[in-house]
């Protein structure tokens, strides 16, 4: 349904504010990108890492990374996987009608905490959405840091997200990119195997002086880390992004608690270390 | 601070007197709990809850209700939450104000100071009472705490021998005693309150003399994980009604929906009470293999309740999530008693 609405910002933090459908996309059967743009003209301001509350109307309200650049804009891009009641209702909008949008929540991550270092990222399957975020923080601002590698993993070829992108990374000579598939197909012709596999084939990285963000199912989480610490590198270097049932997001309802933390203060983005102090954090 | 002295009658009077603001007193226990526990004194109100054991539910509701509008939107509608309307809330106990303090900490605390709570808070006048009885279920005494209050309060009552002592402690409070005139309790007033006062810990101490007792936000319980199987024993007698949660005076967690008001598209946001034991509370979307809901077993989710009361709580807003009221025990449809939960799992 389509409605002309407008909130001010200034409204309580509970209530959401208007966004159009500017763009859509769909990625996969079960994965579709979109751009919303603010009804209200006054942009947002978000970090990498951070998340938005979107509502469909008369559905409910989901919490959903952010996968575009950071900054100060008008817009923001999710992708969305359709797996619940309000993300399988966001997969019908169509260009030009509304969502509701709370945020930015979250602790997001000030990527000049890692300038001068060597930079890896590890994306996994829908992962690699909130990991984008980061991805094109540290591409934009190039000149921050030293190597960046990026590694990708997804099932099948046909599960394969943000393909534009993926061409252009692959393009790019200041950086390495590599990606795999579980299981190939007649065409496939790049790397099949799990993504741990493609640790083994990417450029050495100074390990005391490397930031891994490693973002992904819980599985892959797992493997990926084991691989990182065998390379050398602290605990505290690696991230990751925690997915809870953030419901107010500021930190007063109580869902995304783990131990002593709310997730949507204190996180979504945890080091590794502190994730092993959360114990049941993945 | 001046102490007070008054009859009876005095304090039946203010609390009867004509105000701007509602007075909500308990009302007198009701063995079924089928009627709200503070209500508004119409009629002559009755001091019998002020001697008799803490009132079966907490004040709460008057400051985070069951359910309410957090604004509307669809039309260009304003924030509905004005100023809440002034009330006085009488007959508050020293684990109701401890529990308070912890809901301030929390829905005033950073990054967002919530609108709805901060306006009833503000507008609320707080006349506490000294504990002269208390239930069976009372363990203040052991999470630091005591049967009478001792700062959170606008006026403090002391019921003593048929009469009152009356400490105010703020402009609230002494705006609420207005011009009665008030003779200063003598010494030896206060030293047979300071008395009854000590009668009355040691009477909680000793009913709770088999269970773990100096519990405090620096020295909490040692207690096992939430994996651990003593909580999956203790969950077996848990029925998953949520009644511990909602009658616990400092319990916070909430629910948003939304509510459709009309046909023309305008909603309503509406927040409501929700339970970390309930095992919709923490479900996510997706197969479990990519997104596990945290602590599918209620044994884990019983965990956690008991877990965030005695250790995260202090660790995140130091102090002891748990008061002592007992209310959770009185409640709990499964017989489960959380001093002997504590004891057990320690074990």
């Amino acid at each position: 349904m389509t409605m002309t609405m407008s909130n001010p910002a200034s409204a309580s933090p509970y209530l959401p504010r208007v966004a159009t459908v500017a763009e859509a996309c769909k990625f996969t059967p079960k994965e579709a990108w979109f751009r919303f743009e603010f009804a209200d003209g006054q942009g947002i301001q978000y970090a990498a890492g951070q998340f938005m509350e979107v509502s469909v109307f008369g559905v409910g309200e989901a919490p959903i990374s952010i996968c575009s650049a950071p900054g100060k804009r008008g817009d923001l891009e999710m992708c969305i996987r359709a797996v619940g009641d309000v993300t399988n209702a966001l997969h019908t909008l169509q260009v030009g009608q509304t969502v509701g949008l709370r945020g930015a929540f979250g602790n997001g991550f000030d990527m000049d905490k890692v300038a001068g270092k060597d930079l890896l990222f590890v994306a996994g399957g829908l992962g690699l959405a909130p990991c984008r975020s980061f991805i094109l923080d540290a591409l934009n601002h190039r000149e921050k840091f030293r190597n960046v590698t990026i590694l990708y993993g997804a099932r099948t070829p046909a599960d394969l997200l943000f393909t534009k992108d993926l061409e252009a990374w692959a393009q790019r000579k200041d950086s390495t990119f590599l990606m795999t598939v579980d299981r190939g197909d007649e065409n496939w012709k790049g790397n099949t195997g799990v993504i741990t596999t493609l640790f083994r084939k990417m450029p050495k990285v100074d390990p005391a002086n490397t930031a891994a963000f490693i973002i992904g199912p819980p599985i892959m989480f797992k493997f990926a880390v084991l691989e990182a610490l065998a390379m050398g590198l602290r605990k505290t270097s690696i991230y990751c992004s925690l997915e809870r049932r953030m419901k107010c997001g500021l930190g007063k309802c109580g869902h995304c608690q783990i131990r002593n933390v709310y997730v949507c203060q204190e996180g979504p983005i945890f080091n590794y270390a502190e994730v092993m102090r959360l114990r049941e954090g993945i | 601070m001046t102490i007070f002295h008054a009859e009876r009658q005095v304090v039946l009077d203010l609390l009867g007197k004509p105000r701007d603001a509602v007075t909500f007193v308990p009302s007198p226990p009701d063995p079924q709990h089928h009627q709200p526990v503070f209500a508004s004194a119409c009629g002559q109100p009755t001091l019998d809850a002020l001697i008799q054991p803490r009132p079966p539910q907490s004040a709460r509701a008057c400051f985070q209700p069951p359910s309410e509008s957090l604004g509307r939107y669809g039309g260009g509608e304003g924030p509905p939450q004005a100023q809440a309307p002034p009330t006085v809330l009488v007959g508050l106990r020293a684990c109701d104000l401890r529990a308070l303090e912890l809901l301030d900490r929390v829905l005033l605390g950073e990054p967002y100071q919530d609108e709805g709570y901060r306006s009833r808070r503000q507008a609320a006048t707080l006349i506490s009472c000294d504990c002269v009885d208390c239930s069976e279920a009372c363990f203040c005494t052991s999470v630091a705490g005591q049967p009478f209050p001792q700062s959170a309060f606008d006026v403090n009552l002391t019921p003593l021998n048929g009469g009152f002592l009356l400490e105010p402690a703020s402009d609230k409070g002494r705006q609420w005693l207005g011009d009665v005139s008030l003779e200063e309790a003598s010494p030896e007033q206060i030293r047979q309150r300071d008395s009854q006062r000590n009668e009355m810990t040691l009477r909680v101490q000793k009913q709770n003399a088999a269970f773990p007792s100096a519990l405090t936000a620096e020295k909490p319980p040692a207690l096992p994980e939430g994996d651990d199987p003593a909580w999956q024993r203790q969950a077996g007698a848990c029925v998953e009604c949520g009644a511990c949660t909602n009658i616990c005076p400092s319990c916070y967690c909430f629910y948003l929906y939304d509510q459709l008001l009309d046909e023309s598209g305008r909603f309503e946001r509406v927040r409501t009470w929700d339970s970390c034991l309930l095992s919709t509370y923490h479900r996510m979307a997706g197969t479990p293999a990519l997104k596990p809901t945290p602590r599918p077993k209620l044994g884990g989710r019983l965990a956690n309740r008991v877990l965030h009361k005695f250790v995260y709580s202090p660790e995140q807003v130091g102090l002891l999530g748990c008061v002592g009221c007992g209310r959770c025990t009185e409640a709990c449809l499964g017989g489960l008693d959380v001093r002997q939960v504590l004891r057990e799992v320690s074990a």
